[in-house]
């Protein structure tokens, strides 16, 4: 069963013209990260690479790619966390930089702190010579035409949130039954500037402990904090139940406590793993014993050997 | 039912020279939030007045009398819940405000958001017309003092430090006569933390988390330990399964210590006015207010009483 990566490329609506880039993006993703765990390497390793390709394709709401603020910037917020020491790193409205999983991972690395928020996050990448980019090289086209379109008088800002909630995220168990998390996202659409969304919030965004497992969460980011959803599910684990029902049970409470929607993958320790998600879409991608399993829609599981080329 | 109100005023070892006022601190603040409950304010209003008497007193490392970062300067993170609708609102990393846990209430009640950072969260204070301070006017003597003697040590001796030192966040939790809980938590961090490091009290599930159908807490103690098991929520899982908020407490806190060497204390009420007030550090100044009676501690196992007027 060991080892296996799951992805998720955002719970949300993904416009048809856009869907077959989203999949082959997690596909993607999800095979590079599986070749660094069948070469032995390890979890957290794997899980960063995985969003460094997401955040590097501009198909997905991270890195480059990420929706814009209120005033047309991209802030961007990343965790990361090891399930062997609960060892987490996290940049919070995070400025001009490529990969902000990377800049996360430093912070868990390099520093006895858990998370940067913003300059002072700046002022730290730039201590470890992390190369600044220009705001210009973050923003896509797409992302600039929604962001006009919600200034609008008549614009549903609630609706258009809906259309790219696409957070990225990933869990991986490696050989050694090391457990580790990554999730990074430019946040929600118009988001006022400072926004700190459930992304970058331990137990919101993600959590991973070797003992029960590890869950990487995307959506609507104020209603999975409002009930720490990574570590809902988590507990529900700890109480005995599947990665699937423990994935389910927190998204429902979710859905009718909050009134919230949104997607998970989940891994546990033996290598059990779920993709589940509330909202209309997740595109989500596994990779376990040379299969790479994927879908985007409720129900569809599709799957093919890793060493065939990506689907679409 | 009886309203109940739990504070804290921090979870390290206080030092001698503190403890008294540290101790008049938390019951002034207890006393604070119990009057507005008695008033028939709401559990939420409680805890923030609570919290904004700590924050104004200059012994608390929160609000006036914070710690330093390592350019001298103030950085204070606050969170509050409701655990009506479990709606927070919270900020990291802000800069010249008084009173940052009127400032996270401001964020859950006016925006669509639940946490503002840095520059965001002060451009938002302006907004809504909440003053600044000066940033002269957040620091103490004390404070000042304590940052020139350590700001020469190494990261990692500080880090030794500050497993000892300086955690004093402040914190309140409360049930109101209508079974509503919340509560807050405010902090200035660790003494010279890195520029921008947000520490565990704003962040949801850690710092604090309040649900109505299983209670509420406010921890402190050293962050980074209370992050990496999500403290709060996790004596409140406890408690789901049917612990009692004094053994969710311990239980927790006990974890923490065996599974991260952290150590920190927490203050928790339930909706049906349970609460305790725990911690294994050397010292927590608590103080609690329950049918009129003022109970407070600062040295473990110290539980002592005071009948307040009716």
């Amino acid at each position: 069963m060991l080892p296996v990566v799951v992805i998720h490329g955002g719970a949300g609506h993904v416009p048809r013209d856009r869907s077959d880039m989203s999949i082959s993006g997690v596909c993607s993703a999800a095979r590079a990260a599986y070749g660094i765990l069948r070469g032995g390497g390890n979890s957290m390793d794997a899980v960063v690479e995985a969003v460094i390709q997401m955040e590097n394709n501009p198909t997905f709401n991270a890195g480059c790619g990420s929706v814009l603020n209120v005033k047309g910037e991209v802030e961007m917020d990343a965790l990361v966390m090891d399930g062997k020491t609960l060892a987490s790193g996290a940049v919070s409205a995070v400025r001009n930089i490529a990969n902000p999983i990377q800049l996360a991972r430093l912070v868990m690395d390099k520093t006895t702190h858990a998370c940067l928020t913003a300059e002072g996050a700046s002022q730290f990448a730039r201590a470890m010579g992390v190369p600044e980019v220009p705001l210009q090289s973050l923003i896509t086209e797409y992302a600039r035409m929604r962001w006009q379109k919600n200034l609008a008088h008549d614009a549903n800002p609630v609706e258009s949130q809906m259309g790219k909630m696409g957070t990225v995220g990933a869990v991986a168990v490696d050989r050694e039954g090391n457990i580790a998390c990554a999730t990074s996202t430019g946040g929600l659409l118009n988001k006022m500037e400072g926004r700190v969304g459930d992304t970058p919030c331990i137990g919101s965004g993600s959590y991973a402990d070797n003992n029960i497992g590890a869950v990487s969460t995307t959506g609507h980011g104020e209603a999975i904090m409002k009930v720490t959803l990574a570590r809902l599910i988590l507990f529900h684990m700890e109480q005995g139940q599947s990665v699937e029902a423990a994935s389910d049970l927190g998204l429902a409470f979710m859905k009718s406590r909050v009134n919230g929607l949104g997607g998970v993958v989940t891994v546990d320790p033996q290598g059990h793993w779920a993709a589940r998600f509330s909202s209309l879409q997740m595109a989500w991608a596994a990779a376990q014993k040379d299969t790479l399993h994927y879908g985007l829609y409720t129900g569809e599981h599709f799957t093919q050997s890793i060493d065939v080329p990506n689907p679409h | 039912m009886s309203a109940v109100i739990v504070v804290h005023g921090g979870a390290w070892a206080i030092p001698e020279e503190l403890a008294q006022a540290s101790v008049d601190g938390v019951k002034a603040a207890a006393c604070e939030g119990s009057s507005v409950l008695k008033r028939g304010g709401s559990a939420l209003d409680a805890v923030e007045a609570a919290v904004r008497s700590m924050e104004d007193n200059s012994v608390f490392n929160a609000g006036h009398g914070s710690t330093l970062n390592t350019d001298g300067e103030v950085e204070l993170d606050a969170i509050i819940m409701d655990g009506r609708t479990l709606a927070s609102g919270a900020v990291s990393c802000v800069k010249n405000i008084a009173n940052p846990v009127s400032l996270a209430r401001a964020v859950m009640e006016k925006t669509s958001h639940i946490m503002l950072a840095d520059r965001g969260a002060n451009l938002f204070a302006e907004s809504i017309g909440m003053g600044t301070v000066p940033a002269d006017s957040l620091v103490t003597e004390y404070e000042r003092k304590e940052w020139e003697k350590h700001k020469n040590y190494v990261a990692g001796v500080m880090e030794d430090f500050n497993t000892q030192w300086a955690h004093d966040t402040v914190g309140a939790v409360a049930v109101d006569c209508t079974g509503n809980v919340a509560c807050a938590t405010s902090t200035g961090g660790i003494r010279n933390k890195m520029v921008g490091r947000v520490g565990d009290s704003p962040i949801i599930g850690s710092g604090g988390y309040a649900d109505n159908f299983i209670g509420a807490v406010s921890c402190t103690g050293h962050g980074e330990s209370i992050l990496k098991v999500t403290l709060a929520r996790l004596i409140l899982s406890h408690i789901e399964q049917g612990k009692s908020v004094a053994d969710a407490s311990q239980m927790s806190l006990l974890y923490m210590g065996e599974r991260v060497q952290g150590a920190g204390g927490a203050i928790v009420v339930s909706p049906s006015g349970q609460w305790a007030a725990t911690f294994t550090t050397e010292r927590m100044a608590w103080a609690a207010v329950e049918n009129d009676v003022l109970w407070y501690g600062l040295d473990p196992k110290e539980r002592l009483k005071e009948q307040l007027p009716k």
